[in-house]
């Protein structure tokens, strides 16, 4: 168990006109146990920091530290790190239980310690009745099971894990995303955890850094970035947000009767307005704008419904998450006043 | 293509294959073989006397551990180097691509020729030793052992393996031996037996850089053939045995790798699978 710092660590792949900038100055400080979850879309850098962190890659420039050392030059074998990779690579030649008693035999442990610690592990991870087949034999969910004790057999300061649920299907996701929360909780590692999935971000971390273009956008608690998103990319990185580009005006946005608010910041540019579907609200007063109903998707307790419409001359179009109740009598075709809830309208410039 | 078609081609292509080596065995059992089909009469006098032939024996002793020690000296080479290529240093790969293509290109004579040239300026002691056999059989049947080297890395997937084992705490040493090793069986066995077979019937280097000194199985028959009482039969008796020890070889490795073919295919979950079951 250890803190993490990553200090202002850069990576570039490739040189020249062709080089991508991976990371671009990102600094991290994760307390010991704590789980962070890196989020973000694909070629945002959150692979290559995770990473930096196990020493697979070297940064370019800054230093990580793991429990306040700088391991920023050394080897993976000596930092104190598990890693769960996303198509599991366990070792075809080893069973399950010779797979995870892998990190403890080249640490050249003794026969009885590596025994005594794969049985507590494969307890630990649910895998019993397989640990003594090889991986081929077994599951992709059982796989990742194994490479989770694996990862954790040595006991490391931190375990790093890169979208470790990505190839399995939705059921086994879920169950096995919960256990990984419950084993992390147990053992108090501090952890990292690369996913592109926001659902799941949200409901394994401590804190969830959202990241794009190298750089992190925001590090915050999961109901702050779900609430409160602090950049135009978390905001609609995040929660399924609408995005409306409006003009101010006298210092404020407003789109018809859907909602008026404050300017985010002085300047007289055009701004993106993002709101979440299930922030729009149904008007029976009369107020609000009327909007055409495309489609409805039926989500169980929500619908969602594809409204359309021309406010001021501009055409309109966003989605609502509304109850299923309220909606069941709306079909395709039929108008519907609606508003937005102005507290939960974030406002960005658009430039930028 | 129907069944027939099939059949016919698969029965001409084994017909094809299997008549040089029948017609060598009838021929290491003929009596006098002059005017049938088959040999006049049978006896066993040939084998006889090749197995009391010490020449022989020797012969055939020398290409067998001349091909092994060329064997265990490219695998010592090739694996660590296929291995740090592939994990370390992919930028390498033309030149060692090239490298291992020069063999197949350049006739041995030629390539013969060029270690003469080369060992006679820089290491002029090695001329005439079995060293310099061992050397030049090595290095013109490395790109066996290495495109088989190379293609079973790529398929067990040793990049990622490296890595799971690095971040487990493995050296590169330990990674080789308990990860990489065991898991490229069946590539390091065909390529292995290629290796060997190519050093052990091998004629060019041996005769240009060592000659009689080193009489091996090729050169044997050679004199047998140049010899004015022909001992024909004896050359039989000779390529039946060379057939028969590849072919054992070749054997062992399909027996040693039954079973880790399919365990490489299936890359223990390296693939993504579609087979989930908890």
């Amino acid at each position: 168990m250890s803190s993490v710092s990553v200090e202002q660590v850069s990576k570039r792949y490739g040189s020249g006109a062709g080089s991508v900038l991976a990371l671009d100055d990102v600094s991290l400080h994760v307390p010991s146990g704590e789980l962070v979850a890196l989020l973000g879309p694909s070629g945002c850098g959150k692979t290559t920091l995770l990473r930096c962190i196990a020493g697979l890659e070297s940064p370019d420039a800054g230093a990580v530290n793991i429990g306040g050392e700088d391991v920023t030059h050394h080897p993976p074998r000596h930092r104190s790190i598990g890693m769960v990779f996303q198509s599991y690579v366990l070792f075809p030649n080893m069973t399950l239980r010779q797979n995870i008693g892998f990190p403890l035999m080249v640490r050249k442990e003794s026969r009885t310690a590596i025994d005594t610690r794969v049985e507590e592990l494969v307890e630990l991870v649910g895998l019993t009745e397989q640990a003594d087949r090889y991986p081929h034999q077994v599951s992709g969910g059982q796989q990742q099971r194994g490479a989770l004790a694996r990862a954790l057999a040595p006991d490391p300061d931190v375990l790093l894990l890169d979208e470790p649920l990505s190839a399995l299907d939705a059921l086994v996701r879920v169950r096995l995303r919960d256990e990984i929360r419950r084993i992390q909780q147990l053992v108090r590692t501090t952890a990292f955890y690369v996913t592109h999935d926001q659902a799941e971000a949200m409901a394994i971390a401590d804190r969830v850094a959202v990241m794009n273009k190298g750089r992190v956008e925001q590090l915050d608690q999961p109901p702050q970035i779900y609430d409160a998103p602090a950049t135009r990319f978390s905001a609609g990185f995040v929660g399924n947000r609408n995005a409306l580009e409006v003009a101010p005006h006298a210092g404020r946005v407003r789109v018809g009767e859907l909602f008026d608010i404050p300017v985010p910041a002085p300047g007289a540019g055009p701004v993106i307005a993002f709101f979440r579907p299930e922030d729009v609200v149904v008007m029976k007063n009369g107020l609000g704008e009327a909007m055409l109903v495309e489609q409805r998707m039926f989500q169980g307790q929500m619908s969602r419904l594809s409204l359309q419409g021309e406010i001021e001359g501009q055409p309109v179009r966003f989605y609502a998450d509304l109850p299923t109740r309220e909606v069941v009598n709306v079909t395709p075709g039929e108008q519907l006043r609606v508003s937005v809830r102005a507290e939960h309208v974030r406002a960005f410039p658009a430039e930028g | 293509m129907s069944r027939t078609v099939k059949w016919a081609l698969f029965g001409g292509m084994v017909v094809y294959l299997a008549i040089p080596i029948i017609a060598a065995l009838l021929y290491s059992f003929s009596g006098r073989w002059t005017s049938h089909m088959l040999p006049d009469y049978y006896t066993l006098d040939h084998w006889r006397g090749a197995l009391n032939d010490q020449r022989l024996l020797m012969a055939l002793w020398r290409s067998t551990w001349m091909a092994l020690a060329v064997l265990v000296l490219d695998i010592l080479i090739v694996v660590p180097a296929v291995y740090w290529q592939r994990v370390h240093n992919p930028r390498i790969r033309p030149l060692t691509e090239l490298s291992a293509a020069i063999p197949f290109v350049l006739p041995f004579v030629v390539i013969a020729f060029g270690i003469l040239k080369i060992t006679g300026a820089a290491a002029p002691q090695l001329l005439g030793t079995p060293w310099i056999i061992w050397l030049g059989h090595a290095a013109v049947a490395f790109p066996f052992l290495y495109w088989a080297v190379d293609g079973a890395m790529a398929a067990a997937n040793v990049v990622r393996l490296n890595e799971a084992a690095s971040v487990c705490g493995a050296s590169p040493v330990q990674t080789l031996r308990y990860v990489v090793l065991p898991n490229i069986g069946a590539g390091l066995a065909a390529g292995g037996m290629l290796v060997f077979a190519t050093s052990f019937g091998e004629f060019a280097i041996v005769q240009i850089l060592v000659g009689a000194r080193f009489e091996n199985v090729s050169l044997y028959s050679l004199s047998l053939l140049a010899q004015t009482t022909s001992e024909a039969e004896k050359l039989a008796v000779l390529t039946i045995i060379t057939f028969v020890i590849l072919f054992a070889v070749s054997v062992g490795v399909v027996y040693a790798n039954r079973g880790r073919l399919g365990a490489v295919v299936a890359g223990g979950g390296l693939m993504v699978r579609d087979r989930d079951n908890e």
